[in-house]
């Protein structure tokens, strides 16, 4: 890689905060990560590992122990708030209510560095804003009040704000923390977009991994036992994701791609049939801890098929209507 | 949507009139109102030395009402003021001028001077020279709390760490000034109640020169740092990833806070509610949150409900004056009630 591609570099860094009367304590240590313009890059790491911490380092809101962050090709130590400001923008996990404070105003607020000592806004800066706001899909919200607007429409006008700095890195931690599934996709989306299009690199947190393995084009995963960047796919293929849990009841499916609970089976399925009948009734069967098997004689077997679920134990048959019944008999 | 803002610019631009309006009517009518009825022709000849108006009259209007006036207009400008400050900067609608001690500084100030000192050796100093040295000890107080939050404030990061340092503050204050009160003899603890009650009639032209220019100061620095303020409502974080120098400005607005809250309370007493509750009234008005608007906006609307307060302290006609704290109390507490009843938003910043 190109050193002028770098748009991010975190050297041989180490990060933690002081405790007041007792020794500092550092959360993450020896971190060595990159991030290039055009990059959406996904912190990830269980809870409590310090990737708080670790964004807000890099957003210089705290102090480091060791190591060196460069931004832009310059050291962070080395340059001002005001310079910072018009370099990296920050959006937070905290949930803005402020009352009387309308969508537009709130945009307008990432025009700060630009505007003069009362922070009146030229004309460019209110074109600014209103691009900003059309870009996350918000036009026509700019005079609602940011208390009167869903949860999902107020992080994408903190987005727009983070987009009105005109930064050319972004850093959002746990941008997706309180929404609901359909708004965590296009939360995922409109940062993608981003990135690509006004070749932005975007360094966010998350937990929702499922989601960060199919949009991201990069991870930077802490754990304990060591740190990996990397491709998503890279990362699978070496079982990172594996070993980010400490918890054995959890493990991740490198085929499926997702997360899954282990468990001890209960007793062993075959099933028959064909289409999505077939494919829920798998899910729900491995859900309630039956092991799906083909080849070995198995305890019973079930026939799904369109609105219909045949049960077949040694020889008597059953039939039901619904998944929710077939599992109500089993138990 | 640009139609929208204009309207919105229009409607601010006439409630800022209105309130203008409202400021004059009042202002006139704290001048003419008082226990001793002097006509109105009377009063505007006052003003004029070559008029022919008899000599009472003009002494009363030009040496005891017009003074009194200008304070209130100083002083609710100056605690709504710092109250939006503390409101703002501490992201708490139940904050108020003097959530940082410094009223308790002065209270501190007062209290050992009066109820301390004074009875030993000092009490005639305090008689000859009357309400500036009482003046002097509660801004020395305050003074000396200024420099302690400022000193905590720069060295401090959590925000929280302050308010709950000034409200310990406050509580060992009180402590200290019951104990004063204990051993203190009746006349002392008189003149000392009398202080807490707040006045805005003892306040002499000679001393409308200090406050005068102490307010202005103050009311310069939180129009500096009107765009910080502003990102404040966001939380430190936003404000710092904005470029604002958190310590820096936080040592301004505190300044600021301080000039106009200590300067008040030294020479009006600790006036309690005005500055809590104006910017709330001003935040239902102008339903902005935008402090280019709210600043000006809470100077304008303290000082109408500071002149009409006192116009109602004198209760026109009559010989007796209401002392000035309770006023305040009793006319806000209902505008606050219904607010809340109202407007339930209101509750929050």
């Amino acid at each position: 890689m190109k050193r002028e591609n770098i748009n991010i570099e975190l050297k041989q860094l180490s990060v933690g905060y002081a405790q007041p009367g007792e020794a500092p304590l550092e959360v993450l240590k020896n971190i060595n990560f990159t991030a290039a313009p055009g990059e959406m890059v996904a912190l990830i790491g269980s809870n409590g590992i310090g990737k708080s911490t670790l964004l807000r380092t890099l957003a210089a809101f705290q102090p480091w122990f060791a190591g060196n962050i460069q931004i832009s090709g310059k050291g962070l130590k080395t340059l001002h708030p005001k310079e910072i400001a018009r370099i990296m923008s920050f959006v937070s996990t905290e949930n803005i209510r402020v009352p009387n404070l309308s969508v537009f105003d709130l945009v307008a607020y990432g025009r700060f560095p630009y505007t003069n000592w009362i922070g009146m806004l030229a004309n460019e800066d209110k074109s600014v804003v209103y691009e900003a706001i059309e870009k996350v899909g918000l036009g026509g919200f700019e005079q609602r009040s940011v208390m009167q607007i869903s949860d999902g429409e107020r992080q994408r006008a903190m987005i727009a704000r983070a987009l009105a700095q005109d930064t050319p890195v972004i850093i959002l931690d746990e941008p997706t923390a309180y929404l609901d599934v359909s708004n965590k996709y296009e939360i995922f989306h409109l940062l993608q977009v981003l990135a690509v299009e006004k070749k932005k690199t975007i360094v966010l947190s998350t937990h929702d991994l499922n989601i960060a393995l199919r949009e991201v084009d990069k991870l930077w995963i802490v754990t304990e036992n060591g740190n990996y960047q990397g491709a998503p796919e890279d990362a699978v293929l070496q079982g990172w994701l594996n070993q980010m849990f400490r918890n054995e009841h959890v493990g991740f499916d490198e085929k499926e791609g997702e997360f899954f609970f282990k468990k001890n089976f209960r007793a062993k399925v075959k099933v028959e049939g064909e289409g999505l009948p077939l494919i829920w009734t798998l899910r729900a069967l491995n859900r309630k801890g039956y092991q799906i098997v083909m080849q070995v004689e198995p305890d019973f077997r079930v026939v799904a098929k369109e609105n219909s679920w045949k049960l077949i134990i040694s020889g008597t048959e059953k039939e039901f209507e619904s998944i929710y019944q077939l599992l109500t008999f089993l138990e | 949507m640009n139609l929208l803002q204009k309207n919105k610019n229009r409607s601010v631009g006439l409630v800022f009139f209105l309130l203008g309006v409202l400021f004059v009517v009042f202002f006139i009518a704290d001048l003419l109102l008082g226990s001793i009825i002097i006509p109105v022709k009377q009063v505007f000849l006052a003003f004029f030395p070559s008029s022919e108006t008899s000599e009472s009259f003009r002494t009363i209007v030009l040496d005891f009402r017009l003074p009194k006036a200008l304070t209130a207009v100083f002083t609710g400008a100056a605690l709504s003021l710092s109250g939006l400050q503390m409101q703002t900067v501490f992201r708490n609608p139940l904050a108020g001028p003097y959530v940082l001690g410094i009223s308790a500084g002065a209270t501190l100030g007062v209290a050992l001077f009066v109820l301390g000192f004074s009875s030993a050796f000092a009490f005639g100093i305090f008689s000859s020279t009357g309400a500036w040295s009482l003046a002097l000890v509660a801004w020395a107080g305050s003074f000396l709390v200024m420099l302690l939050i400022l000193y905590v404030s720069a060295r401090v990061n959590d925000i929280m760490t302050l308010l709950i340092l000034g409200i310990l503050f406050t509580s060992a204050v009180t402590a200290v000034v019951s104990i004063l009160q204990y051993f203190s003899n009746e006349s002392m603890l008189k003149a000392f109640v009398i202080w807490t009650m707040g006045s805005l009639g003892s306040v002499t032209k000679s001393q409308l020169m200090v406050l005068a220019p102490a307010i202005t100061a103050g009311i310069f620095l939180a129009f500096l740092k009107i765009k910080d303020l502003n990102v404040f409502l966001l939380g430190e974080d936003y404000a710092r990833s904005l470029g604002v120098s958190i310590k820096t400005s936080r040592v301004i607005i505190f300044l600021s806070t301080s000039l106009l809250a200590g300067t008040i309370t030294a020479f009006c007493g600790p006036i309690g509610f005005i500055g809590i509750a104006v910017p709330h009234i001003c935040r239902v008005i102008f339903k902005t949150a935008n402090h280019l608007v709210l600043v000006p906006a809470v100077i304008l609307t303290g000082s109408i409900v500071m002149l009409f307060s006192d116009i109602v302290s004198q209760l026109p006609g009559m010989q007796t004056t209401l002392p000035i704290n309770s006023v305040t109390a009793l006319i806000g507490i209902p505008v606050i009630i219904w607010m809340i009843v109202k407007n339930r938003k209101f509750v929050s910043v």
